[in-house]
């Protein structure tokens, strides 16, 4: 952002942003993991966090899709074959891939600020790795993601 | 405009120097304005003119006059949404042999409108037929026109599209968070009056108290007082009470009326605790953003109907059904090669001299283009946000009949983030469609997780406890999430200060003869406004450098 245009969109923006911690449940979720608006579902077991979140893109057999571009597969993919590059994609993003650590991300208007604490993180990587035809035996802890996240 | 493009860069370079040391000058702003508009021509003093802090803050310059494209030349235009299809009409005009490629089978890109008989098919293959009555529609990508983009703003009375009133604010509707008054939700115009009138309160008590003697002298504390009880709605003893005075911000109990009976019954405010602890004041300035403040605009029947205006325009321009997957530039051209989505697998190749390519980031980085490292890096820096939208259509406006909301927006905490009301249609009878969610980030993320189907119900059921009546007049939804579009894979280029910083020139910037366009090459991040500036300014560019035969502009 430019200072001037920066400021002045960013004291607006930051209205929703406010407007969601005054009451929203949502951006404490980073402390409490799992833990969900009523009425929306838990993410705590990497299956749950997977089916609520990454199946957006990924889709739900880690198929990916593809239209004017695509969203790249899971199932057989060797990027998953690392459990240290999963984490950092997730932590910091890659490409059009958002950030999923709560510092990485640009703007605050895009209120609820979508972070995953560390064990989310670790939970989902782990699942993706044991699932959509993946069988990789190594896990990653939640103290070895937030060592990646820096 | 200069004759030359030598000319017209020296106008530019002298309006600048005049306009900015004019400002230490001996003559008046309006003699120095007129000689820099007599000398200099309209863009060099309408920047003098911003120097000066005279003119609006827009970066839009008026419309283009661009002329006298160097004959035969030739420009590929990649996207015919808004920034593609402001290329192709001003390059046109220009002179410029146009092309223009389109993945989808309509014009628009984000500016669209959903309506009855539309089919809509997301990434993973589910499908949607949109069930709204005629007339009635959803807008999945923008809504809202600020009167002070006058880019978009100028496109539509170019083209003829009609505009009204988009509501943003309605004192009416709603502020509810679920842990605040038991779950119910509160009108926008108690909570307002309330919290105002209450700060009022204080801060006239800290005033008479003394508190802010040294801060503010005796003379301002006197004028500080009086507008404080105007503001506030305060009594002549500085207090916010039951009474006419603060019903006539809040509403009453019992409307005041004609005839017999018609004594009005005042309502009694809330207590400041109740109003602080409820959050529900963080919805009060939502009118009050340069982006959201009146005079807000909708094009009549929907946004999309600028893009459907431009792709009439354009005409034969544009190709339909066409997937880029390939760029390359040579020396002396572009070329593209795309696939017929109707015939898969085909591989079909068109050139021309330069290239404006609107393709959003999330698609482009994929696509093989042979640009210089710093383009390609700014390309694959930009995530692309989550967002979700869901259309409700209701088998009566019960938000008007019952509840007299007409337009505007209600917030909430709850994951469909807010209802807003169509700024139009009013006491017409038949059903009626309102946007029941409008989330992001995390929310939105949850949402493109589950199927349409989920969205729409999931939205109904939130909804159910802002408007009871939902589970009775429910008829059917829609659901566009935007991180499963085919052709954007994301709702907008998410830029943060670090990416702005190490990126956003070197993304705007020639590489060769290609250049960027769209919201993601503005500061106008989502706004069409960012579409048609960017676009703009990548055309004046590729244009003084045709006319300079090619060498850097």
């Amino acid at each position: 952002m430019n200072t001037t245009n920066a400021c002045r969109r960013h004291a607006g923006k930051a209205l929703f942003l406010t407007w969601l911690l005054a009451v929203g449940t949502t951006p404490a979720r980073a402390e409490q993991a799992g833990t969900a608006p009523a009425g929306m579902p838990a993410m705590v077991t990497g299956a749950q966090i997977y089916t609520h979140l990454c199946q957006g893109c990924h889709m739900a057999q880690g198929q990916g899709a593809t239209g004017a571009g695509s969203y790249p597969a899971l199932a057989g993919d060797p990027a998953v074959a690392s459990a240290p590059f999963m984490a950092v994609i997730l932590l910091h993003g890659r490409r059009n891939m958002p950030a999923f650590a709560s510092k990485d991300h640009g703007w605050e208007y895009f209120h609820v600020l979508p972070s995953l604490t560390y064990a989310q993180i670790a939970a989902v990587i782990n699942h993706v790795r044991t699932h959509f035809g993946n069988h990789y035996k190594d896990v990653i802890t939640a103290a070895e993601v937030k060592a990646l996240d820096h | 405009m200069g004759e030359t493009p030598g000319a017209f860069f020296r106008e530019q370079a002298k309006g600048n120097a005049m306009g900015e040391g004019a400002v230490k000058g001996a003559m008046t702003r309006r003699q120095l304005l007129r000689m820099i508009g007599l000398s200099a021509g309209g863009a060099a003093m309408y920047q003098a003119m911003n120097s000066l802090g005279l003119a609006a803050e827009s970066p839009f310059r008026g419309p283009l006059s661009l002329s006298g494209a160097p004959k035969g030349s030739s420009v590929l235009v990649l996207g015919a949404g808004i920034a593609g299809m402001v290329a192709a009409y001003e390059l046109r005009k220009a002179g410029y042999r146009v092309q223009v490629l389109e993945y989808n089978t309509r014009a628009g890109g984000r500016n669209w409108s959903l309506r009855g008989g539309d089919r809509y098919t997301e990434l993973g293959g589910a499908t949607q037929e949109c069930r709204f009555d005629p007339g009635l529609y959803i807008n999945p990508g923008p809504w809202r026109l600020p009167y002070h983009h006058q880019g978009i703003l100028s496109y539509c009375k170019l083209l003829g599209v009609p505009l009204e009133a988009f509501v943003q604010v309605n004192n009416n509707a709603w502020l509810h968070n679920s842990k605040a008054f038991d779950g119910k939700p509160q009108r926008f115009r108690a909570v307002k009056a309330d919290y105002q009138g209450h700060v009022a309160e204080l801060l006239a008590k800290a005033t008479q108290g003394g508190k802010l003697d040294g801060q503010v002298s005796r003379e301002d504390q006197e004028k500080l007082l009086a507008s404080l009880r105007q503001w506030g709605a305060l009594d002549k003893n500085y207090a916010y009470l039951k009474g006419e005075l603060s019903s006539a911000r809040r509403g009453f109990d019992k409307d005041p009326g004609g005839g017999l009976g018609a004594r009005p019954a005042f309502s009694e405010p809330m207590g400041l605790d109740d109003v602080l602890d409820s959050g529900l004041w963080t919805g009060i300035p939502e009118g009050d953003n340069y982006e959201t403040q009146t005079t807000l605009f909708q094009p009549v029947g929907g946004m999309g109907v600028i893009g459907q205006a431009f792709a009439r325009e354009l005409g034969p321009l544009i190709r339909y059904n066409a997937k880029v997957v390939d760029i390359h530039q040579g020396e002396h051209g572009v070329s593209a090669t795309f696939e017929d989505t109707t015939a898969p697998g085909s591989r079909q190749t068109v050139s021309a001299d330069w290239c404006v390519c609107t393709i959003p980031l999330s698609i482009l980085g994929q696509i093989p283009m042979n640009v210089g490292q710093s383009m390609a890096a700014a390309i694959a820096a930009v995530p692309y946000a989550a967002s979700v939208k869901v259309g409700l259509q209701f088998k009566r406006r019960f938000w008007e009949e019952d509840e007299q909301i007409y337009g505007g927006i209600s917030y909430t905490d709850l994951p469909i983030n807010m209802i807003s009301y169509p700024s139009t249609g009013y006491h017409g009878g038949g059903k009626g469609v309102l946007l029941g969610a409008y989330t992001w980030g995390l929310n939105a993320m949850e949402f493109t997780a589950m199927t349409p189907q989920q969205r729409v119900r999931k939205a109904v059921e939130f909804g159910s406890r802002i408007h009871p009546q939902y589970p009775a007049e429910f008829d059917n939804g829609v659901a566009v999430a935007w991180h499963r579009s085919p052709f954007t894979l994301g709702c907008f280029g998410e830029w943060s200060e670090r990416t702005r910083a190490e990126h956003y020139d070197n993304l705007c910037r020639f590489d060769g003869r290609i250049v960027l366009a769209g919201e993601h090459a503005s500061y106008l991040p989502a706004w069409q406004e960012g579409a048609v500036t960017s676009a703009l300014d990548a055309i004046e560019r590729l244009h003084r450098r045709a006319l300079a035969g090619g060498a850097a502009a």
